[in-house]
């Protein structure tokens, strides 16, 4: 499948967009940011210190009034003073509401994401995909029931889906022991990853509709090429002929849609970690959430940071699709000859 | 009309001895939001040992349906909504003796009435087919090589185990191809496969066939690729080797190549080829027997040397007329003119379906003509009542009696 003119379309169209190298170098940084997170944390992202909390990022100070009263005189007298509030160079993104470090927050959000958004586009894969390709290579009533079944989760908005159920379920989370932190090389981090598990499984069942789309077009126009109906002529089964010719040939289209449905599946956490649906803490919805109450009042960093860090990862990994999307394009790959 | 067709070509009434497939009455329609489509109208014909049966027509008469039909790959919306497709197979028809369903006559058994499992089990062991466009019947993501291995693969899971159609019709599971894509240089098709393949390709005048079975399909050209398509299609050692249009995509210095290797192979393994073609020149040069069809129908039917030297229907004659003459390189070629009738059902008149574009038609042909036998001995039988009377002017019906009907 990966051939060597596949991996030179990769080349040119990556050194023709500057918009693929951007992608990939944001791709491989979250990756590397997420994998290596206890290394590259400079807190434990679940250590209040309240003693230093809403500390702006390094290069903004705040001012803030503090309300102070004293006993004078027998007289309660309330003081107002305005304050200035220093950066820490130990927090570089500052620090939120209960102090805890908002950069390493961002490192070990960046964890939840991409488990979470891998995980979920995997899911929705194997789900999908395998409905759609029996679906387009049988046609016929096995491809009306499958599909009525896709278009009626089409139909609910995927949001109010996901709400419903894991409204339904409840919130598990599964603790992943942390290899790095169990190895003793960064004793100072959390000694486990929560990973919620309901959302991979919601996120991955709003989603798996897309795939099911796609391969069962690309089921569907495979099925009438000519050699599909030469390998049935000498014999082949039907599931030999899906997975010999039907699934290598459609695979393109599927990986393209799976790198921007990883995208869209990291989008949707955190919009489910935002309402509060998440089964972790440690994610960049949950953390907007809680900084949403102070933008108001001067700390827009604890909200605005991980807007960031999500805009980041879903343009990286945006950019990263459409190069892969250019390169593969069976348009430029050509089908060899006739086709 | 069963039994006024039986009289030219002997069907019906069970098949012969010699004949490997016997095919009767079989009719394959296509239920179209349009309506109903007749592609192929009761066509009853045989293939005997070591024969080449050409079919031939023009476009959309219903030729590629009718050797789709044959080997049960008729697509939705289309299904064969009648006939009979005896084979000869005396296993098959042991096995199935006892079964009420299956209907059995000596050493042939009725296709039609077997379980779909079976006729598939048989595609590839006992029929196998010749695509028109070599280059787009071999995946381009797979090497030629494998391709081939993986039908040598079929048959002999056939031989391994004749008896049970069960383990034939075993594909390839899940299991495996996970197998496959995590462990590398592990394949479907295993390494006596991989060896027979070389041989077929070596059998099929390929040069370097051991390193071109690592090919892919796009690094050959169209000719070497119906070569491989040949190979392939003998991997199943098959009894009937049906050859759709198998030489219409190559130029002609290959077709001529193409076709006597076809004619070779033929010889060397005894087995019966169908040739389906609209070029009467391969007709020629290659068989022994020649049905023409004409809207789905066959309108006549014999030997090569009768039908081609003797041609009774005015469409046989039509098609004849519009080769150019050697000898005569001046004279005009005569089209016939107008085309072949969309078969929609409910547009099918009652009638001789070629009378709108015949130039002898009459009023008789308002009628369907049955086959006729014009000579018993060259099996030479027609669908036209010129076979039986001459044609007289008088009767002829008016020029523009099918006004609309023929554009």
């Amino acid at each position: 499948m990966v051939s060597a003119r596949v991996i030179r379309n990769l080349k040119k169209e990556f050194r023709n967009s500057a918009l693929a190298k951007i992608g990939l170098v944001l791709v491989i940084s979250i990756i590397l940011i997420a994998t290596f997170a206890p290394f590259v944390a400079t807190h434990d992202p679940t250590a209040q210190q309240l003693d230093q909390s809403q500390l702006p990022p390094i290069g903004f100070s705040e001012t803030a009034e503090r309300t102070s009263s004293q006993m004078v005189d027998g007289e309660i007298q309330t003081v107002t003073e305005t304050v200035e509030i220093t950066p820490d160079p130990d927090h570089v993104f500052g620090t939120d509401s209960l102090g805890r470090d908002m950069f390493s927050r961002i490192v070990y959000g960046a964890r939840t994401s991409l488990a979470v958004g891998v995980l979920g586009t995997l899911l929705a894969a194997a789900v999908g995909v395998p409905v759609g390709l029996l679906a387009g290579y049988h046609r016929g009533t096995v491809d009306d029931a499958l599909m009525r079944v896709a278009d009626v989760s089409l139909a609910f908005p995927s949001l109010v889906l996901a709400v419903a159920l894991i409204g339904l379920w409840g919130r598990a989370a599964m603790d992943v022991p942390d290899p790095f932190v169990v190895a003793g090389l960064a004793p100072e981090m959390p000694e486990s990853f929560v990973l919620p598990i309901t959302v991979v499984i919601v996120v991955g069942l709003v989603n798996w509709v897309w795939f099911a789309r796609v391969a069962r077009g690309e089921a569907l126009s495979l099925r009438g090429q000519e050699y599909v109906k030469a390998s049935r002529a000498l014999g082949a089964s039907d599931n030999t002929i899906i997975l010999r010719h039907v699934l290598p040939n459609a695979i393109t289209p599927i990986i393209v849609l799976g790198t921007v449905q990883v995208a869209a599946i990291i989008l949707l956490e955190s919009s489910l970690s935002f309402l509060g649906f998440s089964g972790t803490t440690l994610s960049w919805g949950f953390d907007i959430a809680q900084g949403r109450d102070y933008v108001s009042s001067g700390q827009w960093w604890i909200s605005s940071i991980p807007g960031f860090a999500i805009m980041l990862s879903v343009i990286g990994i945006n950019l990263l699709g459409d190069w892969l999307r250019d390169a593969l394009d069976p348009g430029i790959e050509g089908e060899g000859g006739a086709a | 009309m069963s039994e006024r067709l039986q009289a030219a070509s002997g069907a019906g009434r069970g098949p012969d001895a010699d004949d490997v497939l016997s095919v009767s009455n079989l009719s394959t329609r296509f239920f179209t939001e349009e309506g109903q489509i007749n592609a192929v109208e009761s066509v009853s014909f045989d293939i005997r040992d070591n024969e080449i049966l050409g079919i031939v027509g023009e476009s959309g008469s219903g030729k590629s349906v009718t050797s789709l039909s044959l080997i049960d790959l008729v697509e939705s919306p289309g299904r064969i909504t009648e006939g009979e497709v005896w084979y000869r197979n005396p296993e098959l028809a042991d096995e199935f003796r006892s079964n009420d369903a299956v209907s059995v006559d000596g050493d042939h058994i009725d296709l039609r009435t077997v379980p779909p499992r079976v006729r598939r089990s048989l595609r590839g062991p006992s029929f196998s087919t010749i695509f028109q466009d070599p280059m787009s019947s071999f995946n381009p993501s797979i090497t030629v090589g494998e391709q081939i291995a993986e039908a040598v693969e079929v048959q002999r899971r056939a031989t391994a185990n004749p008896r049970s159609t069960r383990s034939r019709t075993q594909g390839y599971g899940l299991g495996q191809y996970l197998l496959d894509g995590i462990v590398p240089g592990r394949g479907y098709t295993s390494e006596e496969s991989m060896d027979r393949a070389i041989e077929l390709l070596e059998q099929v005048g390929i040069p370097d066939p051991a390193d071109r079975v690592d090919e892919y399909p796009g690094q050959f050209s169209g000719g070497m690729l119906q070569r491989a398509m040949i190979a392939q299609a003998l991997a199943g050692e098959p009894d009937v080797l049906i050859a759709d249009e198998p030489t219409t995509a190559l130029d002609v210095t290959i077709q001529a190549q193409i076709l006597n290797l076809l004619r070779e192979v033929q010889e060397e393994r005894g087995m019966s080829i169908i040739l389906i073609t609209h070029d009467l020149g391969v007709i020629a040069e290659m068989c022994d027997r020649v049905c023409v069809m004409y809207a789905g129908e066959i309108v006549e039917r014999g030997t090569l040397s009768a039908v081609f030297d003797d041609p009774v229907h005015p469409y046989t004659q039509g098609l004849l007329g519009s080769i150019p003459d050697l000898e005569d390189p001046r004279s005009r070629l005569q089209p016939i003119d107008g085309n072949v009738p969309g078969l929609l059902d409910s547009e099918m008149d009652d009638r001789c379906y070629f009378a709108d574009r015949c130039p002898k038609a009459m009023q008789s042909c308002l009628e369907k003509p049955d086959e006729i036998v014009v000579d018993a001995e060259a099996e030479h039988g027609a669908k036209c009542v010129l076979a039986e009377r001459s044609y007289d002017p008088d009767e002829a019906l008016p020029a523009d009696y099918f006004g609309g009907d023929s554009e």
